[in-house]
């Protein structure tokens, strides 16, 4: 199936919401500037990419909206709703906390 | 989440289901405009088409799974599938109406009889009664020396409610009495009740129409005034307003009629009409005389607990300061519910369990059609599951069939319940108390609708399971007979439901036996009299008009004289009261065995005419019976006592005759025994000598125990007015053949008495049963319909089992093997199935029998008469549900059967 096994659960989310707190994008450019900014380190599939975008879309984090694309054809973009960027703030703060905190754990010299 | 956010999604989700078909559209767009975007790079790369494409899917991954993990994670898909598997579900059944049919009759059945009985039960033990604040109602009773509670005492009640601290108020009021109503027709007796005037105020009722008792109405000579129940207001009034004011005649006395109570007032206190209860102390009698009934109203914030040690303590100090009359005489403080249905509610959940057992069996008939049926749908769901239907999916889908089955059933099952509840409403209505009216409200349907969900997922899960646990591979291949592995799982789930069924079937039938038994018992119980041929009607004198015992005494000679030249009448005598209907009692006294301060032994009294042992059939085992000299003797003592000037005169009469008495063996036994009873003296009131003893007569009911029993001659009643007595005629023919002579009897004396109470004595003794009577009549239509379903359920099995080896059979007989091995193959099959079912329905019916050992009378729980027979009736209905199929399966060619292989 395709679920993003490689990804830590929940942080799929998290990505996408920053990455479309940069610019509105389409699904297709949301894939490349993945690929792009984490390198081959997290991989994501096309195919989960479209479950994730939909189920921020029903939470609220983001919106739709159908325009056209860079070469003229319609395809749909999201973006950031108010809602979502309240809810990155947060989650981001947690992140940065939990990885905080494991970084720490793992940084322990052993006795 | 907060409010904004929460009515975003909301809107988003609604727009997933409304427009499904745009937001389904858009879906594709989206991801086509991804793939086509992705080959046209691969293009651009160089790649040919053909690659290009197959590169771009398989960086995609599953194109349909991630539109469906979309679908998903819009989270109304459910929703959706529910709707489509609704559709299928129906389209499924329709395909299949034999089974539909029998699936949705026998839920009907179940389910409308669990409604019918769980409406009972709410009316009756859970809906609170329906007056303002019910929990703060209060039945009030007291006790005695003898064991028991008892009515109260008018002169204790009186400091009850001038001195206690936690009722907001009291009202004391009568049980019900016959009166003669006089409109323009003939006389009619109805029912009355007498009550202090704040009686409607306490309970929170106001009248329909017209006012309630007034302040002082219910003082010694105040105007007389009359309440109506709304029966009686519609029959005698037509329902007309112009009712206020008008006069009733009760008694011979006029009443004013001053207003109606609602249609749903019953209980407590339910009569056709209320009057004021002339309160004042003369009338409601000293204190030892429990002869009233009394609620309260507890103060709110006050405790149950608070309100009977408050009146327990005012108790107290009456019994210090009249200890002659209130030694042991405590308070009973009893919520009001409680002691309305109180009594009942063992009866009414044994009903609802026994219920309950018949739906289960309707639900594992109906697992059992379903079982058999999802053998032959084996194909279709392989085919599902290899297209990729998983198996949650496939779960819900065959569950929304049985879900829609039950609901179905369901509907059907309240059409099926309002009949039946309409039903018991005429029967019940007698037996029961009701304090709120008994029909199929909201809550019984919610209820209906509860356990609809909850057979629907009882019978649909093992099917269900079962079915989607199906190897695609396997059963794609097989014919969909029963030969392949999956269904040995299927085989065992089927015995087990059979087994099953027969126990409860048989848990149900015993206890429905034991009641029958019981039933029986009572009816051939030996009452100690002759009760055929006899007929009773009850009189009541008003006492205006016959003011003195004279005038009393004459009347009922005069009727006596009648009856007995009338045709037909073999002999004829009167009683203050009837055996079974209970009665007076009061304590005597024993010169010589206690002293005058002691208490002594409480007996029953009679107050009977001459020739009664002879019109009941009573035997007289002693002694004699009494003679015309001996109640004109007990009239001219009564006289002179009436006529004391002095409680000093009044005791020297009472000493100068001793006055007779027949008494009943078990008071010959309980207090002289081994001792000639005849000539001994006793006190009650009077100063009595034993002229005789006759045999026991049940006083109680038929379960009760005879009580000990003194006959006193009827003049001694004379002296106060208004007494009802009962007319026993015994008849050469049918009792009823009289009942023309004994109300023209009546009338040729006085035109304005009614005749009330007119029944036979087998009738009297019927009433008394009517609640067993019930009982047994409702468990046995609830056992008969049990074991019809395990019946159906268990030939439903057998043809299905014999049906899939028919070819085997078949081959059997092709072979030479002779029918009756055939038979004997099959039905050892069955019998195991049954013994099972049976041992286990032992056990069931054991505690069943416990449960309501107390209904129970002279049958041992566990009687093993009543446990074989039932085994035996059950286990021949279900061989006999085997031996159908097997006798069918045997009839087929065996060319046939070896070609549908």
């Amino acid at each position: 199936m395709s679920k993003p096994s490689d990804l830590v659960q929940g942080t799929l989310d998290l990505l996408l919401l920053k990455i479309l707190a940069l610019q509105p994008l389409n699904g297709l450019a949301i894939s490349e500037r993945l690929k792009q900014i984490s390198g081959d380190v997290l991989q994501v599939s096309d195919g989960s990419l479209y479950p994730a975008l939909h189920k921020l879309e029903q939470q609220g984090w983001i919106a739709s909206e159908w325009k056209l694309s860079e070469n003229n054809r319609r395809a749909k973009f999201y973006s950031l709703t108010r809602l979502g960027r309240r809810h990155l703030e947060k989650e981001a703060g947690n992140w940065n906390r939990l990885s905080a905190a494991i970084s720490h754990v793992i940084k322990l010299k052993e006795a | 989440m907060r409010l904004e956010h929460w009515l975003y999604t909301i809107l988003l989700r609604l727009r997933s289901l409304f427009q499904r078909n745009r937001v389904e559209r858009e879906l594709g767009e989206e991801l086509q405009y991804h793939f086509q975007r992705k080959i046209e790079e691969n293009l651009a790369r160089g790649m040919s088409r053909e690659k290009a494409t197959r590169a771009a899917r398989r960086d995609f991954g599953g194109f349909e799974q991630s539109k469906e993990e979309c679908r998903d994670m819009r989270r109304v898909n459910w929703l959706q599938d529910a709707m489509q598997d609704l559709r299928y579900a129906a389209r499924t059944l329709a395909r299949n109406p034999a089974f539909a049919l029998i699936a949705i009759v026998t839920l009907a059945l179940g389910i409308g009889a669990n409604t019918a009985i769980f409406s009972v039960v709410h009316a009756t033990l859970l809906e609170p009664l329906p007056y303002p604040h019910p929990e703060q109602l209060v039945e009030l009773r007291q006790t005695e020396s003898a064991p028991g509670e008892y009515p109260l005492t008018g002169e204790d009640y009186l400091d009850w409610r001038s001195q206690n601290s936690t009722f907001s108020d009291m009202s004391l009021y009568s049980w019900p009495i016959v009166v003669n109503a006089s409109g323009a027709d003939a006389p009619e007796a109805v029912s009355e009740i007498a009550t202090q005037a704040n009686f409607f105020q306490l309970l929170g009722v106001s009248p329909q129409i017209g006012r309630p008792f007034a302040v002082g109405e219910d003082r010694k000579g105040a105007d007389r005034v009359v309440v109506l129940s709304d029966a009686f207001w519609k029959t005698h009034f037509g329902g007309r307003a112009d009712a206020l004011g008008k006069t009733l005649e009760l008694n011979s006395n006029p009443y004013t009629i001053i207003g109606v109570v609602p249609a749903w007032f019953r209980d407590p206190g339910d009569a056709d009409l209320w009057v004021p209860l002339d309160m004042s102390l003369q009338n409601i009698g000293r204190r030892g005389n429990h002869n009233w009934r009394g609620i309260g109203r507890i103060k709110s914030g006050v405790t149950l607990e608070q309100a009977r040690a408050d009146l327990r303590t005012i108790a107290e100090r009456l019994e210090k300061q009249f200890p002659d009359s209130n030694r042991n005489v405590d308070a009973v403080v009893i919520p009001m519910h409680e002691w309305l249905v109180g009594g009942f509610r063992e009866q009414l959940w044994i009903m609802f369990g026994a219920v309950g057992l018949v739906l289960l069996i309707a639900c594992a008939n109906v697992a059992n059609l379903l079982l058999a049926r999802s053998t032959s749908r084996r194909r279709e769901i392989a085919v599902r599951v290899a297209l990729g239907a998983g198996k949650a999916r496939l779960l819900r889908q065959l569950l929304t069939e049985s879900l829609l089955l039950a609901l179905v059933g369901g509907f059907i099952g309240v059409i099926v319940a309002y009949t039946s509840v309409s039903l018991l409403r005429g029967v019940l209505t007698d037996v029961l108390p009701q304090p709120n009216p008994l029909r199929v409200g909201w809550v019984p349907v919610l209820f209906t609708f509860l356990i609809c969900v909850a057979a629907g997922v009882l019978f649909g899960l093992a099917p269900a399971l079962q079915s989607s646990s199906v190897e695609s591979s396997d059963a794609l291949k097989s014919k969909g007979s029963a030969h392949s592995g999956a269904s040995r799982h299927g085989t065992w789930l089927r015995n087990t439901l059979v087994a099953s069924e027969i126990a409860l079937s048989l848990a149900l039938l015993t206890s429905a036996s034991l009641l029958l038994r019981t039933f029986e018992n009572l009816r051939n119980t030996n009452l100690g009299i002759q009760p055929d041929h006899v007929l009773t009607a009850a009189v009541k004198l008003p006492g205006v008009r016959y003011k003195t015992p004279d005038q009393s005494w004459e009347f009922y000679n005069q009727l006596l004289q009648k009856l007995a030249a009338s045709p037909g009448v073999r002999a004829v005598a009167l009683t203050s009261k009837l055996p079974l209907r209970g009665g007076m009692n009061g304590y005597i006294l024993i010169p010589g065995k206690q002293t005058e301060e002691q208490t002594g032994p409480l007996v029953e009294s009679s107050y009977i005419s001459l020739g009664y042992f002879r019109a009941m059939g009573i035997p007289l085992l002693a002694g004699r019976d009494f003679t015309r000299a001996d109640l004109e003797d007990t009239a001219k003592v009564q006289q002179e006592m009436t006529s004391a000037k002095s409680r000093a005169e009044a005791d020297a009469i009472n000493k100068k005759y001793a006055l007779p008495s027949v008494i009943n063996e078990t008071m010959a036994n309980a207090f002289w025994p081994g001792e000639e009873p005849i000539g001994k003296i006793f006190q009650h009131g009077h100063t009595f000598r034993i002229i005789g003893v006759v045999g026991d007569a049940n006083q109680g009911n038929v379960r009760g125990a005879v009580m000990p029993e003194a006959y006193y001659g009827m003049p001694m009643l004379l002296d106060t007015p208004g007494w009802t007595f009962n007319v026993v005629a015994r008849s050469s023919g049918a009792p009823e053949s009289l009942m023309d002579a004994v109300r023209a009897a009546v009338a040729s004396l006085d035109k304005s008495l009614a005749l009330f109470h007119v029944r036979t004595m087998p009738q009297v003794i019927a009433e008394t049963m009517t609640t067993t009577q019930y009982e047994t009549v409702l468990l046995l239509s609830m056992a008969a319909l049990a074991l019809l379903l395990a019946a159906v359920g268990t030939y439903g099995v057998m043809s299905y089992v014999v049906g899939q080896r028919t070819n085997e059979i078949g081959i059997r007989m092709a072979l030479g093997a002779r029918p009756k091995q055939i038979l004997a193959m099959a039905v050892r099959q069955a019998f195991l199935l049954v013994a099972v079912g049976i041992v286990v329905g032992w056990a069931g019916a054991a505690g069943g029998a416990k449960a309501m050992q107390t209904m129970l009378f002279h049958v041992p729980p566990f009687d093993p008469a009543t446990y074989a027979s039932v085994s035996a009736v059950l286990a021949l209905v279900a061989l006999a549900a085997c031996w159908i199929p097997v006798r069918r399966a045997m009839r087929v060619d065996p060319m046939v059967a070896l070609r549908d292989e």
